[in-house]
């Protein structure tokens, strides 16, 4: 993974110090809430319901186990004991003091860690692929320019002050495990006829209460190209995107106002200008950057399978663990390993500090010292020996994260909803652990297959309700909660935005109203092999719609 | 009050009014004229040195034809958080090649000035009381390590060649 230089451990400590001028201007009174706002968001400091939150980056989602061990630090030392991993592969802190927030900071610099731009109007975190560098239908490693983008939107002097924030993901694989289609810039990494690596760029995608999916604009943006295309993408945006209305701010509306035609043809334009300039990237430069996630060295391990093989044989809840949760890596003797955040009844994404630290031995004793965060809010180990999994699955288990259920129904991404979010209108956590206690039997999930239940707290969508396919939305009727459901989403290479269903339910029914949908599928599916999301695609709404909806009678 | 204030210090003499119902520029002080009146004026008239008020809306490339004969342009920062001055300022510099004075008007913060100054802008006219505080004392909260070019001037690193650093290179 990428190390710092001094370069970079100067400009982080640099920005530590700034920070704890601007903590100590807003506590002395000489610095207004309102101005002291987006920067404290723009260094990952939330004001929420009950205290302040802190969301520190996680670039593209990648940790070692002194990182990780660091969270850990920082949740026992400066929090209750334990941590919210997002979908934006960041990890949060829902209770630090402000006066803290500078030594937390500071704490985590010496781990190569920060909190630079999680929040504000200015480019967030890139997220990429979680299995990058492992998995085994990897055209490119998107994490070298992932790191190049995260280095270069670093305190943009130009783009600190969008009318929104900026999402940018990166994915290497035909397979999108980033969602691309869904972030302000999604870059697809391809090779062209020549072999040359290069990007289909696409734009506008995104969710919150306009949800869009992304316009490709570009097949083939030459990887020289990366940094000054971006930029004239931001240009056009930072200059034409709409301010008079935080809701339409997003670059999404601009290209649904403008026409991605049209988008296209401005940034062009932009881009003719900036292509021969400083911000061309020369090959020896991603070269140096490219070393720095050159994969491990995997010794053969061919002894695992038949380790595996007996293992799987004599422990059935191994065996289930196995299939669930461990992919095949591309080293045939290797495996790619989610460790699920999301046990029965749980807090999706929530992590304890004993956890961090059991994560972090088990990654530094057998996967090569490297974490991965997915946006589906789980923790990956990318390159475990089969010969290992063994070790690795008792190690996890004894820490309680064993839980088999990787892409399963009860693998539920939930935001904090109102249980913590200013923002929120309902609830999220409790409609999670409910939802996951009834589908909690793991034949009954292994029956249902492949299946992703999103949940938001408000029309924001942080929870990714728009592309689950079965999404939950909670919204304020009247003073009460009330559920709305989607069903159809998908967040990856066939991206589509899920279809509002019909009436919204109350807290107590919306779990009776999965399972009416889940038995439906069930009853209609064509063979076990059928998922969800193809069902769906092939029958539409109306046998859901009835099943929830039918009759009076029913209804009653 | 607002005082204006360049890199090298504040700047006490400084002609240009931009003028309200109430405010008028007289004697030597000079007016700083919208886009529209700005291209009318030199259109109709041989005049130099003139100076020009944009909106954060304004197309700079409008200004183009009429560069050399203006003294000074003033971005507008009508709320902290409206960046489009930034961009402005940037093309200004980097595309359209404008070599006299950049102004900063408005909104002027002590924390956007470091970056105000990185793409191109070179006075700041300052209202805010910490700001002006900060001014005084010399304390500009900027990083001198910089993740990208912009058309300030700053060094080259060893290392990549997005990089730059305020300090010279030891």
């Amino acid at each position: 993974m990428y190390r710092y230089d001094e370069f970079d451990h100067a400009f982080v400590a640099e920005r530590v110090a700034q920070f704890r001028d601007q903590v100590e201007r807003r506590l002395s009174g000489e610095l207004a809430e309102d101005a002291f706002k987006p920067l404290r968001l723009m260094n990952g400091v939330y004001l929420q319901l009950h205290a302040y939150m802190l969301r520190i980056a996680i670039p593209y989602g990648t940790l070692n186990s002194r990182q990780m061990r660091m969270l850990a630090h920082v949740a026992r030392k400066y929090d209750r004991g334990y941590g919210h991993f997002t979908t934006r592969q960041n990890i949060q802190f829902n209770w630090p003091r402000l006066s803290d927030t500078p030594d937390i900071l500071a704490d985590l610099a010496t781990v190569e860690m920060h909190a630079i731009q999680t929040s504000g109007n200015c480019i967030r975190n890139v997220t990429a692929d979680h299995f990058a560098g492992a998995a085994a239908d990897e055209v490119a490693d998107p994490r070298p320019y992932a790191e190049i983008l995260r280095q270069w939107s670093s305190v943009h002097p130009e783009f600190s002050f969008l009318p929104r924030k900026f999402k940018i993901a990166v994915t290497g694989a035909e397979r999108d495990r980033a969602a691309i289609q869904v972030h302000d810039i999604g870059l697809h990494l391809k090779k062209n006829d020549q072999g040359e690596i290069g990007f289909a760029v696409y734009v506008g995608g995104g969710q919150g209460r306009t949800p869009m999916i992304a316009k490709k604009i570009r097949d083939f943006l030459p990887e020289e190209d990366l940094l000054s295309y971006t930029t004239a993408i931001m240009r056009v945006y930072n200059l034409h995107g709409r301010r008079d209305n935080k809701y339409k701010a997003r670059i999404k509306i601009l290209v649904h106002e403008t026409g991605a035609e049209e988008l296209a043809r401005q940034v062009e334009v932009e881009f003719a200008e900036l292509k021969n300039t400083e911000l061309k990237l020369p090959d020896a430069d991603i070269q140096a950057i490219a070393t720095y996630f050159a994969p491990p060295a995997l010794e053969p391990r061919a002894e695992g399978w038949a380790n595996l093989a007996q293992w799987k044989k004599a422990d059935a809840d191994f065996a289930r663990w196995v299939h669930q949760n461990v992919q095949p890596h591309k080293h045939p003797d290797y495996g790619m390993v989610t460790i699920s955040l999301k046990p029965i009844g749980g807090i999706p994404g929530d992590a304890t500090d004993a956890q961090m630290e059991a994560v972090a031995d088990l990654a530094e004793e057998y996967a090569f010292d490297e974490i991965r965060v997915s946006h589906e809010q789980n923790l990956i180990l990318p390159h475990v020996a089969l010969a290992d999994l063994e070790a690795v699955y008792r190690g996890l288990a004894a820490a309680g994260l064993a839980t088999a259920n990787a892409g399963l129904i009860t693998d539920i991404i939930a935001c904090p909803g109102l249980d913590y979010c200013a923002l929120a209108n309902a609830r999220s956590i409790p409609v999670a652990q409910e939802i996951s206690e009834r589908f909690g039997d793991p034949a009954r999930q292994a029956e249902i297959g492949e299946l992703k239940i999103k949940i938001s707290g408000c029309i924001n969508a942080c929870g990714h309700h728009h592309v689950g396919h079965i999404g939950l939305l909670g919204v304020e009727k009247k003073g009460a909660e009330l559920y709305q459901i989607t069903l159809g989403g998908s967040g990856d290479e066939h991206t589509s935005i899920g279809e509002i269903i019909g009436r919204g339910f109350e807290p107590e029914k919306v779990t009776d109203a999965v399972e009416a949908i889940v038995d439906t599928y069930l009853g209609l599916r064509l063979d076990p092999s059928e998922t969800f999301l193809a069902a769906y695609r092939r029958v539409g709404p109306q046998p859901f719609k009835d099943a929830l909806y039918g009759s009076a009678a029913e209804a009653a | 009050m607002t005082r204006l204030w360049k890199e090298t210090g504040f700047v006490t003499d400084d002609p240009w009014v931009i003028e309200t119902e109430e405010v008028k520029a007289e004697g030597n002080q000079r007016p700083l004229l919208d886009l529209e009146a700005v291209i009318a004026r030199a259109d109709e008239s041989n005049d130099v040195g003139l100076g020009v008020l944009l909106k954060p809306s304004d197309d700079v490339s409008r200004l183009e034809p009429y560069l050399y004969r203006l003294e000074l342009i003033a971005v507008s920062f009508p709320a902290f958080n409206d960046g489009r001055g930034f961009s402005q300022a940037s093309l200004l510099r980097e595309r359209l090649g404008f070599a006299n004075e950049i102004r900063a008007v408005g909104d002027v913060l002590i924390d956007q000035i470091p970056l105000m100054i990185r793409c191109g802008i070179d006075s700041f006219a300052v209202s805010n009381a910490t700001a002006l505080k900060r001014l005084e004392e010399g304390r500009l909260p900027g990083i001198a390590e910089h993740y990208q070019p912009t058309v300030k001037a700053a060094e080259k690193t060893q290392s990549y060649s997005w990089r730059r650093t305020a300090k010279p290179a030891a």
